[in-house]
């Protein structure tokens, strides 16, 4: 698939933000580590309002015609993207009113926080899920449709919201180890769920190219593709990587997203790191971007066997179209041929 | 009842009807205008040729019609700039047609010969070649002669009707169906409809191809030849069908030369000649009389096989009894052919045995009533339904003359010929074997020609030689190296004129022919030519115009350019008399009328040729008192009569319209053919559809029509004495010209071989094998086959680049695999290209799609774009000459019967290009834009709706 | 009802007459324009409603080639109507076409992701998807004569490889076909049931040879035997 920048932000940044969410609501519900301070949760809460929003506004990004956007709730009775719309539209009153309830009643204990604060960590619990499902549903792409995808959706969210209240404990008040823990556990957690994911998608697929155009008697090879240069289908699927590119990719998600800030929070833990501690949630965030890179690009779209890809082989297709169709910007403000009567 | 959808978008909508022109097809258009723009071009489901259907080519007509390749005024190259620099001034017509017709009234009255005519795919090759005749030019011709003059001369020399115009499988009935040599063919819809057809009766397809490509994708089943062997091939079915006396005896006996006595006396004149009594009626042996008979008389019983003495004491045999003993020679068994044609000996006999089962023991009937020639009445037409087509791949050889003769044999043998089932003859075919008619030989300053510029010769009297036995034509056409060159040499004219070989021209003028690119061999040479000087400084070739709608390479090299109309722009008649677009079943031709307006200075071609012919004061064009004759080429059309009452077009003649194929000019014709969606059909009765060379109703309906002189019956040519007579000539034994030179001598006895027969292609005698292991041809894909400006916006979406293709086994036993570059060089040069493999190859053919290459910045296409920088021609590698032989003078590389190029008899060897050597090689220079070249828009948003998205 | 189209893989030669037919009619259809990128220049590229791709089976000499139409399958469990977030696209409950509502798309590309056949084609001009429409606006429209109310394919098709029809008619032509020719939909192990159909290529029994007289001319043209045929 096609490792869309906007969609990489949004589920990476949309996703740790309601992980945070949903952590700074765990950690004050059960006062782990003797809670947070209303002023920390208040900022942890507006922090996961602006990860939320960079997310939202990036994935408009995406949509070749905006101006329809709002149209996107609608269908929430059947489709997974347009419940993740609702959800995350309906997080926002509740996440502000939290942060107005604690920051002009300086108190994230009552129940007017509690309340708020929990039914926001829900809807971005939910939000979260409807993300995972968004992929998960799709029978097209067999490395997303599994429940593991919504599993790793929350577990590295989560992963990245702990991260973040750890860093920002230890940031403000010196080493700890109880949230530090507590992260760590959550990122371990994480690095193994995505281990079982990675070792999930190796196993072959049962959709060939025999059994895509029926003709199971023999061996089908692709002939010509029918157009030389790039097509929608081409540029929005067929984007692919090679195994060694792909270990390498993956050394560097477990390196950066999961070994690196949790031996950086460990550091934390017992000695001061000062303003280096930051370190880990901006690594973590790194390595699970490289690892959203990975989700994509490693899905593979079955429509990809009509274009003669076989899974786990590189294309052999026209050198145009390894990188895609022609990129939008390479022809955007171009002169146009309109109909005459256009021009009046 | 479901919702419709309608769309209130569109505003008023006109439907109107025409004859599509994306390529050779010719099939009836429904087209929908809206706002002086096509909105929807789709088949006339009335129309004889297509029923509705439509291609690719023909739905992308569109694109055609806004291409910024299209040539918007009269073009001039620029004083003082060279020829091929690509700078050209704008002028107007009357600048252009002045400066023409000042250059051609010289010409016409010192030497016409000066002036050279030659047209491509043009549809009006009646009109163009009734200029060069009044004109009193020898050198015109269309471009057959690197077509498929091979088929159409080896169909005229033994049937009287060959492949495509002149016949087609009966699609209704036939059970059986061999294709020869076509991925994509002239009649493309009409050979889809008839597959179909075909298939869903549970009938055979069986393809010959050593590319599984376009039909062979659908072929029942696919039989991967070397090329330039099919000869071999029919032949050794042949000895299979002999062998097991698997043959039509009564239809050989009726209807064909096969019972006629040949005179066998080697080594003296009149050897191989037909015996003939003093009228010079062929004799027979008649087995009741036990005597030489005339073989034409109705009555006689003529023996198919024997041998006699005549009184003079003369061995005479009959035609089949040469045949038998020639086919029945072991080189033609099975095994043997396996190894020229390398098709399995047991599919070769299985193929042969299949047919014969299928024609004599599926034979089927027709119950109606007829009467042959001789009178007498028959109940039914019993048909053999085996059907065959050939075409390209069988032409494109130096033997293909020989080898389309064996495919017709073998259709003649199993009885298949214009029956119920078997392959058709399409009016006004047949002709008479061979065709009336010879080629005009002489030219004189003022004078139009007494004959066509082509014609059929029968003897070595009818080339178009001088005493000294010297070329007339600038081609070379009808003279010892090509003497059977029905559709001239084309593809020799450029080579000729720039060596003054046999003499120099003037004015070359082409119309609608790429010869400065595809459609020439050695095509950076015949760049280089184009632009050469001689020791003067003048260009060899003085004048060059260019007559075309488009920016073609050819355009290039233009000094004067003249925009031509589309074919949504313009009147033009499919005529009976050129290339007409008759079904077996009826007689018809078609129009096309202006369906847009005009939104450039453009003018049609033909308006300007009767325009020019009227400046000229060429007989035909112009009143006795010198004034033009005809306002256009419309009224030209309507009024224009070659005998009485026969015209370009058929119907609705005579004064009121009311009389077909012959009658008086009707002033309202045109608009009555418009009436009637832009076509004319006369349905034959059905007494008259089958066995028409020898039926007698239609021999004289045929006469009625002015298709044929005579009423008589057609005799089909499985003997040809023409072609001996001209073997005799180069034997020396012959009372008429006889050659001077050895070669000759050598060819005509060698290749003028009166049964056919398999020999190596000319150019792979000369080349060593070794060196180059592969066999090279190329085909058309089916959505740009035979199309003009086939890069247009949507077909160069499907295809903008050509591989080399290799058979994947042999390709991975040599070390190569897919998108390797390599290296593929011939004789005559190298080309650097991308390579794939694939199963549908046979083992010893590399192939590719041709035409895709275009030179860069043509076509109405930004520069470097992928047809110039990924897209190759193959004909770099092809010489027009055969290679090089001491004391010999250089010959074409032609087929030495027809002078038919000889595109496929390319051997080339293939390596791997070193690293870092990509993209294709050689390349060409940018050609720069027209001075008045229309936009190319980065986004193209066609609709005629009045509001897009 | 449930329209839709069954493509004949046993005539279909390849020829994209149906793919250009219906870029023409769609390109001022309803969807309109199918807009063109760099169509003169270097890698041009198009919205497309309908693509062949040609397939090699099997290894020579006894290999087959096959091309292979695609368009929307105008499925019955059409999960790009399911995941369409905004209502654009949607199935026609009385006849079962899939249509993307062009005023309500915002070119979100999901109802891609979820089509197994590579149906749909975002055009970037407009920035909504665009797909095979069935000719709708041909298939209804009772200005034009009752044969042309066809899609623009199939009234190309010269192979007559595309029917369309009602599936759900037992006794139409379509329905038909694919009963008798043993048709098959693709991927069925997706589960989206289309209505598409493909016909695969027809078996042909072997032509009988054996009942053809075994004689030899080899000696017969010597022994001169001649049969008594009046001219």
């Amino acid at each position: 698939m096609n490792p869309s920048l906007a969609v990489i932000f949004l589920t990476l940044f949309s996703g740790a933000g309601f992980g945070l969410m949903a952590m700074v609501v765990v950690v004050n519900d059960f006062t782990i580590d003797g809670g947070l301070s209303p002023l920390r949760t208040a900022i942890l809460v507006a922090l996961a309002l602006l990860l939320v929003t960079i997310g939202m506004v990036s994935s408009t990004a995406h949509l070749a015609n905006p101006k329809n956007a709002w149209r996107a709730f609608t269908r929430w009775r059947t489709s997974w993207l347009a419940r993740e719309g609702v959800f995350a539209v309906m997080f926002y009153p509740v996440a502000i009113a939290y942060l107005g309830w604690v920051f002009f009643t300086n108190t994230d204990q009552d129940d007017g926080a509690l309340v708020l604060g929990n039914v926001a960590g829900l809807i971005g619990l939910a939000t979260i899920f409807c993300q995972g499902m968004i992929y998960a549903c799709l029978r097209t792409i067999r490395q997303w449709h599994t429940p593991l995808v919504p599993a790793n959706f929350y577990a590295l969210g989560l992963a990245l919201g702990m991260t973040i209240v750890a860093t920002s404990r230890v940031l403000a008040d010196g080493p700890d180890l109880i949230l530090v823990s507590a992260a760590c556990a959550l990122l371990v957690a994480a690095g193994v769920m995505k281990a079982i994911y990675y070792f999930w998608i190796g196993a072959p697929s049962g959709t060939t190219l025999q059994t895509a155009t029926g003709f199971t008697g023999g061996r089908v090879k692709l002939l010509d593709q029918g157009h030389t240069f790039g097509t929608f289908l081409t540029h929005e699927f067929s984007n692919c990587i090679s195994p060694v590119r792909a270990r390498n990719f993956k050394i560097a998600v477990y390196a950066l997203g999961f070994l690196a800030p949790v031996a950086i929070l460990l550091a934390a833990a017992h000695v001061s790191l000062g303003l280096g501690v930051l370190l880990a949630p901006l690594l973590a965030f790194i390595g699970i971007g490289l690892e959203r890179y990975l989700f994509f690009v490693e899905a593979q779209h079955v429509v990809n066997l009509y274009h003669g890809r076989m899974p786990g082989s590189l294309p052999q297709m026209h050198p145009a179209l390894r990188g895609g169709t022609v990129s939008p910007a390479a022809v955007a403000g171009k002169s146009r041929l309109v109909p005459s009567y256009e021009k009046r | 009842m479901a919702t419709a959808q309608h769309d209130h978008e569109h505003g008023t909508s006109e439907v109107k009807y025409s004859t599509c022109y994306m390529c050779a097809c010719r099939c009836g258009i429904k087209v929908t205008i809206e706002n002086n723009q096509v909105r929807f071009i789709q088949g006339n489901r009335n129309h004889p040729i297509n029923k509705g259907v439509l291609c690719a080519k023909g739905s992308a007509g569109i694109m055609k019609q806004c291409s910024p390749a299209r040539l918007r005024s009269p073009l001039m190259r620029k004083p003082g700039t060279e020829r091929g620099a690509g700078e050209f001034v704008e002028i107007s017509w009357d600048q252009a047609l002045d400066m023409l017709t000042e250059r051609l009234a010289r010409i016409r009255a010192t030497d016409p010969n000066k002036f050279a005519f030659f047209t491509g795919r043009d549809q009006m090759q009646a009109l163009t070649r009734l200029f060069a005749e009044q004109f009193g030019t020898l050198n015109w011709s269309a471009h057959g002669g690197f077509c498929s003059v091979n088929m159409a001369a080896a169909g005229l020399y033994t049937l009287g009707y060959a492949f495509w115009e002149f016949g087609d499988p009966d699609w209704d009935r036939t059970k059986y169906f061999m294709l020869w040599g076509v991925a994509e063919d002239h009649n493309s819809n009409p050979m889809k409809i008839g597959i179909e057809k075909l298939k869903s009766r549970g009938g055979k397809f069986v393809g010959i191809n050593p590319a599984r490509t376009g039909y062979q994708a659908v072929a029942d089943e696919w039989v991967p030849i070397r090329p330039g062997t099919d000869a071999i091939l029919a032949l050794s079915m042949i000895h299979v069908l002999l062998s097991r006396e698997l043959f039509d005896w009564e239809f050989l006996i009726r209807y064909t030369n096969a019972p006629f006595l040949v005179v066998q006396t080697p080594g003296e004149k009149g050897d191989g000649l037909i015996y003939r009594d003093e009228a010079g009626n062929p004799l027979a042996w008649d087995l009741k009389k036990e005597a030489f008979v005339n073989g034409l008389d109705a009555s006689c019983h003529p023996a198919l096989f024997g041998e006699h003495k005549t009184a003079d004491g003369r061995t005479v045999k009959t035609v089949m009894t040469l045949l038998a003993e020639r086919y029945m020679d072991e080189r033609f068994a099975p095994e043997n052919a396996a190894k020229i044609c390398g098709v399995p000996a047991a599919t070769i006999e299985r193929l042969a045995l299949e047919m014969a089962h299928v024609a004599f023991k599926e034979t089927i009937e027709i119950a109606v009533e007829w009467t042959d020639w001789a009178g007498r009445k028959h109940d039914k037409f019993i048909g053999r339904p085996v059907s065959m087509h050939a075409m390209r791949g069988v032409s494109a050889h130096s033997n293909g003359f020989q080898a389309a003769r064996a495919i017709h044999f073998l259709q003649i043998l199993l009885g298949t010929i214009d029956c119920p089932g078997g392959f058709r003859a399409k009016p006004p075919y047949p002709r008479p074997v061979p065709s009336p008619g010879k080629p005009a030989r002489h030219s004189a300053p003022n004078t139009p020609l007494d004959s066509h510029p082509l014609g059929f010769p029968t003897a070595p009297e009818d080339l178009v030689i001088d005493d000294e036995g010297r070329p007339l034509r600038i081609d070379k056409a009808y003279s010892w190296e090509a003497p059977i060159a029905n559709h001239g040499l084309m593809h020799m004219v450029i080579t000729n004129a720039v060596n003054a070989d046999p003499y120099p021209i003037d004015t070359l003028l082409f119309f609608m022919a790429n010869m400065a690119w595809n459609s020439s061999m050695n095509t950076a040479n015949i760049q280089d030519m184009l632009r050469a000087k001689g020791p003067d400084g003048e260009y060899k070739i003085p004048f060059l115009v260019v007559v075309d709608a488009f920016h073609s390479e050819t355009v290039h090299f233009a000094d004067l350019v003249l925009p031509d109309t589309t074919y949504l722009e313009r009147y033009d008649a499919i005529s009976l008399l050129d290339r007409p677009i008759s079904e077996p079943d009826a007689v018809a031709d078609s129009i096309r009328h202006p369906l847009l307006a005009l939104d450039r200075n453009v003018r049609p071609w033909q308006e300007v040729m009767i325009e020019i012919g009227a400046r000229l004061k060429l007989p035909v064009f112009t009143n006795a008192d010198g004034t033009p004759k005809y306002k256009g080429y419309k009224d030209f059309i309507t009024y224009y009569e070659r005998e009485p009452g026969i015209g370009f077009l058929a119907g609705y003649r005579g004064a009121d319209g009311s009389k077909s194929l012959r009658g008086e000019p009707n002033p309202q014709q045109w608009e009555r053919y418009i009436e009637n969606q832009g076509f004319f059909q006369y349905h034959l009765p059905k007494g008259i559809r089958y066995m028409r060379f020898g039926n007698k109703g239609y021999l004289e309906f045929a006469k009625e029509a002015g298709f044929l002189k005579a009423a008589e019956p057609i005799v089909i040519e499985l003997y040809s004495e023409a072609i001996q007579r001209f073997r005799l000539a180069g034997l020396g034994l012959y009372d008429g010209p006889t050659p001077k030179e050895r070669v000759d001598q050598e060819r005509l006895a060698t290749y003028f071989d009166p049964l056919p027969d398999y020999y190596e292609p000319l150019e792979q005698q000369r080349i060593d094998k070794e060196e180059y292991p592969f066999f090279a041809v190329n085909q058309r894909p089916m959505m740009m086959y035979h199309s003009w400006d086939s890069q247009n916006a949507w077909l160069r979406q499907i295809i903008a680049q050509n591989h080399l293709y290799m058979n994947r086994a042999r390709g991975e036993s040599l070390g190569f695999k897919d998108e390797d570059w390599v290296w593929v060089e011939s004789h005559n040069g190298k080309i650097r290209v991308q390579l794939r493999l694939i199963e549908g190859c046979q083992e010893d053919t590399v192939w590719t799609w041709n035409a895709i290459g275009k030179q860069s910045g043509t076509w109405g296409l930004k520069p470097g774009g992928p047809e110039a920088t990924e897209g190759f021609l193959m004909n770099h590698l092809i010489s027009e000459l055969l290679p090089e032989k001491p004391g010999e003078r250089r010959l074409t590389n032609s087929d030495p019967v027809t002078g038919q190029a000889a595109w496929y008899d390319l051997r080339v060897k293939v390596t791997r290009a070193a690293p870092g050597e990509e993209g294709v090689w050689p390349t060409f220079a940018n050609v720069p834009p027209l001075p008045n070249a229309a936009p190319k828009p980065d986004i193209l948003r066609y609709n005629t709706r009045a509001k897009a998205r | 009802m449930r329209l839709g189209l069954v493509i004949d893989l046993d005539t279909c030669v390849g020829c994209h007459a149906c793919a250009t037919a219906c870029k023409q009619w769609n390109t001022s259809s309803i969807t309109a324009p199918l807009t063109d990128y760099d169509p003169y220049g270097k890698e041009p590229s198009g919205v497309w409603f309908n693509r062949i791709r040609h397939y090699e089976i099997g290894e020579y000499p006894n290999n087959k080639t096959i091309n292979f139409p695609m368009s929307c399958m105008h499925c019955e469990n059409a999960e790009c109507v399911t995941v369409c977030p905004t209502g654009a696209s949607y199935k026609r409950p009385e006849d079962g076409i899939v249509l993307v509502d062009q005023d309500k798309c915002m070119g979100c590309n999901y109802c891609s992701w979820a089509c197994p056949y590579g149906a749909r084609e975002l055009d970037r001009e407009s920035g909504t998807m665009k797909k095979c429409t069935l000719c709708v606006d041909r298939i209804y429209d009772e200005t034009l004569a009752v044969e042309d109310r066809q899609p623009a394919c199939v009234l190309a098709c010269p192979a007559h490889a595309r029917l369309f029809g009602d599936l759900d008619d037992p006794e139409s032509t379509t329905s038909r076909a694919v009963r008798e020719r043993g048709g098959y939909a693709l991927m069925p192990e997706l589960n989206y049931n289309p209505t598409n159909h493909y016909l695969p290529p027809r078996t042909r029994p072997a032509i009988p040879t054996s009942d053809l007289p075994r004689g030899s001319l080899a000696r017969k043209v010597k022994e001169w035997v001649n049969r008594v045929v009046e001219r």
